[in-house]
């Protein structure tokens, strides 16, 4: 677009919000902020002292005012302490799933889900991790795990930005396949409170997904909540060897109903529908498999 | 701006052995001569075993102590299990309490207090409020390098004013361990206000759990101490208290939602973990503050509390407010007021006459967010109690709180209380000063802008600007009051008994914004914490004028160091009351005038002790000229 035409844009956008403001304004102009110094730049435009007499400052014992102005010049001595610890580490641990999840068909074995997260880290900068996974423990020995390890930043009030690895690995009784990613994504609150948490994956055979995650907190009580949460992952191609079409390839919907016994520690039950979606179902479709799933989840969510 | 902010460090040798401790004394030396000094000057009213922690002795067991008094007086901090509304709690006392004792001086003459840090950990005392070398003022890292565990720091300064104090620890969180009591100066001359007995009465709020424990959660979980958010539950409560149908109590909340904003969020930290204490005891233990039949009582207040306002009111007796922060205003009568943290009123009560010896009155002191309250009763005798009334519904901050007050009522509130008489005086105002680096204009001291747009600047990720527009509030008295059929103080009724020295135009001003992240819990101004500010600085001597606009959702109590702040409270130059603290609503613009007349490095912040500690802070310098370029506040 030609740069007048942004011009043209902006302007109009400025007359609009001039009437607008027009009608909610007093006669008397207001005060912008913007057009008002800090201390700063109030210091650099200030000049000269008052030449006023005033009472006998309060000086420390020992001292003239000169030395106490010139300390005051300068930085706090070596010696001294940090005043206020405000940039200290943190570390957070949230286990928001730890589950035992019961399939309503007799085809799927019943097993245990987990979903953790947590960070080593400053306001700014942290060190974030991100793990989950499920296993079958009675009868034949299966399961999956992915673990993010990501480098994460506060880019806006309520948006980290998200950059990092991902090791993901999948196991049967004879068998074992694990590979690793490169991660990219943004996790934070979005209007309404939504919880979202997105990632686009690019694995090292060039294979690129993308996984989407939103959830919300439903207060009933102040301690029983509502968790409605849906997942959703997308192929950019059709990645055979894991049984994966391009395009939307399978949606988790769940529900879980949490009582807060302290906010850190909270045992929940939850409902999981799950589906497969596009070539991705018809993949499974010709293996035999089913393409949706309903799940009864019991478990707990704890932080520390 | 690391750099930006650097210079050479010239004078710190010079100064560093100025800073010397008077003495130092071993632990040892200590457990000798404790014993004997602590019972000469007299600060045990029921001649405890000192030490003795197998027998656990409740909180509240205050002394007294003359500072100003012939060879001044020691106080000695330590750790100790202290009941607190009967549960043990790990305390830091002084003198073998919580609160410290009450410190009494005098006006013009020298206090001399010994602090003897039986901690095993370094500490402070700044003296709240008061006037005094720079060195004196008790802030670790500014004022001086605190106090190592085992050491005795000297506090020595000339007494240059009079009214009701507080002081406390500087350091980390140790103020939430019980690490405060009240100071009271009585003055030179005669004093004002007339009473017949006086009582102290310190606000504070205990918690049992480990205070960096609560910043973490604070830090951790959103949110962590409130259990009064808005929930499906209390839907049909909203709409009984607020006359809204469901419709309008669903879109209000979806409109707090879409702004990611909790508008029950009236205090971080809630009745959930505090134990809220007058004088140390709880509401069940009810402290009983005593007077006679027809007796001029005054309460000293002093709220000493970390993260609490308290509300406070005495059901049957109306309050003269005499005196805010210790500077006596003109005496106002009202039924209720808001004490911010960090705050100080006194207040005379008169006790009608009767022959009765069964009355009693309750001193009812609730939260801002309604989560409990403390109480105590003023009567004859000990043990006595009155009716306690019930919590009040909790406040929800309103859309005004985000600066989105209706035109209509901007203009009713301006043509009622500012009005244009003083039109000739805004004039003179106008006139240009000759100075030595030019021009300077004096700033206009009446009709102030009543509000101000915010511009698009956001202040990056530290900081959720909620308001666009800021505006004075100085007649709101707050979230959740002014609703009930009775007065409630506010800050325009605060006049300055009399005019205060020093008072003229200031020929400098600046805007601060006071801002936060609530969602992270960061704080700061500008959208910075200190570890990352530069030094506000002062030129000594100046009149400055300090614009604070609250670009936040909650009300912050700020303190600074060292120098009054006049406050203008809408009314003129001469009798805008002085203040340490002032609160600063949501969406407020709150105009200070400070006379800078005390060189030095000295503390401006939030005096909410956790938004202190999450970078709500600054250090402000007080230097000769501003020609230098800024000070970094970290070393």
């Amino acid at each position: 677009m030609p740069r007048y035409k942004h011009c043209l844009f902006a302007m109009a956008i400025a007359v609009i919000m001039q009437a607008g403001l027009g009608f909610a304004q007093e006669k008397k102009e207001m005060p912008v902020t913007s057009d008002r110094p800090g201390h700063q730049e109030s210091a650099r435009e200030h000049h000269g002292s008052l030449p006023f007499d005033i009472q006998t400052p309060p000086l420390p014992e020992g001292m003239s005012l000169d030395d106490v102005l010139d300390h005051a010049a300068n930085p706090p001595p070596d010696y001294f302490p940090t005043t206020i610890h405000d940039d200290r580490v943190y570390v957070f641990t949230l286990f928001e799933k730890l589950e035992y999840r019961i399939a309503d068909d007799d085809d799927t074995p019943d097993h245990m889900g987990w979903e953790a997260q947590g960070w080593v880290g400053r306001d700014f900068n942290k060190f974030w991790w991100k793990h989950e996974g499920e296993a079958v423990f009675d009868g034949s020995d299966k399961g999956e795990t992915e673990t993010d390890l990501l480098y994460s930043r506060l880019v806006t009030p309520f948006w980290n930005f998200q950059m990092g690895v991902q090791y993901a690995n999948e196991w049967n009784t004879d068998d074992y396949e694990d590979r690793w990613s490169g991660v990219i994504g943004f996790q934070g609150l979005a209007p309404y409170k939504f919880e979202l948490d997105n990632a686009l994956y690019v694995s090292e055979d060039g294979d690129v997904t993308f996984a989407c995650e939103a959830e919300y907190d439903l207060r009933i009580t102040q301690r029983i909540v509502l968790q409605p949460l849906a997942e959703l992952h997308v192929a950019a191609q059709d990645i055979s060897e894991r049984d994966m079409g391009a395009g939307i390839t399978d949606v988790n919907l769940d529900l879980r109903l949490r009582y807060e016994i302290k906010r850190e520690f909270a045992p929940y039950i939850g409902i999981r529908y799950r589906f497969l979606v596009g070539e991705t179902a018809d993949i499974a479709e010709e293996a035999g498999a089913d393409t949706t799933h309903v799940y009864f989840m019991a478990g707990i969510r704890f932080a520390f | 701006m690391k750099d930006y902010c650097n210079q050479t460090p010239k004078v710190r040798q010079a100064f560093s052995s100025k800073l010397s401790l008077p003495y130092t004394m071993t632990r040892r030396d200590f457990l000798a001569v404790t014993g004997s000094a602590v019972m000469a000057s007299s600060l045990w009213p029921l001649g405890q075993a000192w030490g003795a922690d197998s027998d656990i002795a409740p909180a509240g067991n205050i002394g007294e102590l003359n500072a100003t008094g012939a060879g001044g007086i020691d106080l000695y901090l330590e750790r100790r299990n202290l009941l607190i509304g009967g549960r043990s709690g790990r305390a830091i006392a002084i003198n073998g309490s919580i609160p410290g004792p009450v410190i009494r001086m005098t006006e013009g003459k020298e206090a001399l207090i010994r602090v003897h840090n039986l901690l095993p950990e370094s500490t402070s005392i700044h003296w709240h409020g008061i006037l005094l070398p720079f060195t004196m003022d008790g802030v670790p890292g500014i004022s001086f390098p605190g106090i190592s565990s085992g050491e005795t720091f000297t506090y020595r300064f000339p007494v240059r004013q009079n009214g009701t104090y507080w002081y406390h620890s500087h350091t980390g969180l140790q103020e939430q361990l019980g690490h405060y009591g009240q100071l009271v100066v009585a003055p030179a001359g005669p004093d004002p206000v007339a009473y017949d007995v006086a009582h102290s009465i310190v606000l504070s709020d205990w918690t049992f759990e480990d205070p960096q424990r609560v910043l973490w959660k604070l830090k951790t979980m959103e949110g962590y101490y409130n259990f009064q958010r808005p929930t499906l539950a209390n839907i049909q409560d909203q709409m009984q208290a607020t006359g809204m149908t469901l419709k309008e109590v669903v879109d209000k909340r979806l409109a707090w939602d879409r702004m990611r904003m909790d508008p029950t969020d009236i205090a971080d930290i809630t009745g959930a973990t505090y134990s809220y204490l007058i004088n140390g005891q709880t509401a069940q233990e009810n402290p009983v503050f005593t007077a006679r039949p027809g007796q001029r009582v005054r309460l000293r207040f002093a709220n000493a509390s970390t993260m609490t306002f308290y509300d406070i009111r005495i059901p049957g007796l109306p309050m003269t407010v005499v005196q805010a922060d210790g500077q006596n205003i003109q005496p106002v009568e009202t039924d209720e007021l808001r004490i911010a943290v960090a705050e100080t009123y006194d207040v005379v009560v008169t006790i009608p006459d009767t022959q009765s010896s069964d009355w009693a009155y309750t001193l009812f002191a609730e939260t801002m967010d309604r989560s409990g309250y403390a109480r105590a009763t003023i009567a004859p005798r000990p043990g006595m109690a009155a009716a306690v009334p019930g919590l009040r519904r909790r406040p929800m901050l309103t859309m005004a709180d985000m600066g989105m007050m209706m035109d209509k009522d901007m203009d009713m509130k301006h043509n009622g209380h500012m009005g244009t008489k003083n039109k000739k005086d805004d004039m003179d105002m106008q006139h240009h000063m000759p100075d030595h680096g030019g021009k300077r204009r004096k700033l206009p001291t009446q009709n102030l802008p009543n509000r101000i747009r915010h511009g698009s600047a956001e202040h990056g990720p530290a900081s959720i600007t909620m308001a666009r527009t800021a505006y004075r509030r100085l007649d709101y008295p707050g979230a959740g009051l002014g609703n009930d059929g009775w007065r409630v103080l506010t800050y325009s009724q605060l006049r300055a008994l009399e005019r205060p020295y020093g008072r003229r135009a200031p020929t400098r001003e600046f805007d601060l914004h006071l801002t936060g992240n609530m969602h992270k819990y960061i704080w700061g101004f500008d959208g910075k914490k200190w570890s990352e500010s530069c030094m506000i600085r002062f030129q000594y001597k100046e009149r400055l004028r300090i614009n604070m606009i609250n670009d936040t959702m909650m009300s912050h109590p700020i303190h600074l160091h060292g120098m009054w702040m006049d406050l203008y409270a809408g009314g003129s130059l001469d009798d805008n009351p002085r203040k340490h603290t002032v609160i600063v609503q949501p969406a407020e613009l709150l105009t200070v005038d400070i006379f800078a007349d005390a060189p030095g490095q000295w503390a401006f912040h939030c005096h909410l002790l956790y938004h202190m500690e999450a970078g709500m802070f600054r250090t402000v310098a007080v230097v000769k000229d501003l020609k230098g370029g800024p000070i970094h506040a970290k070393v």
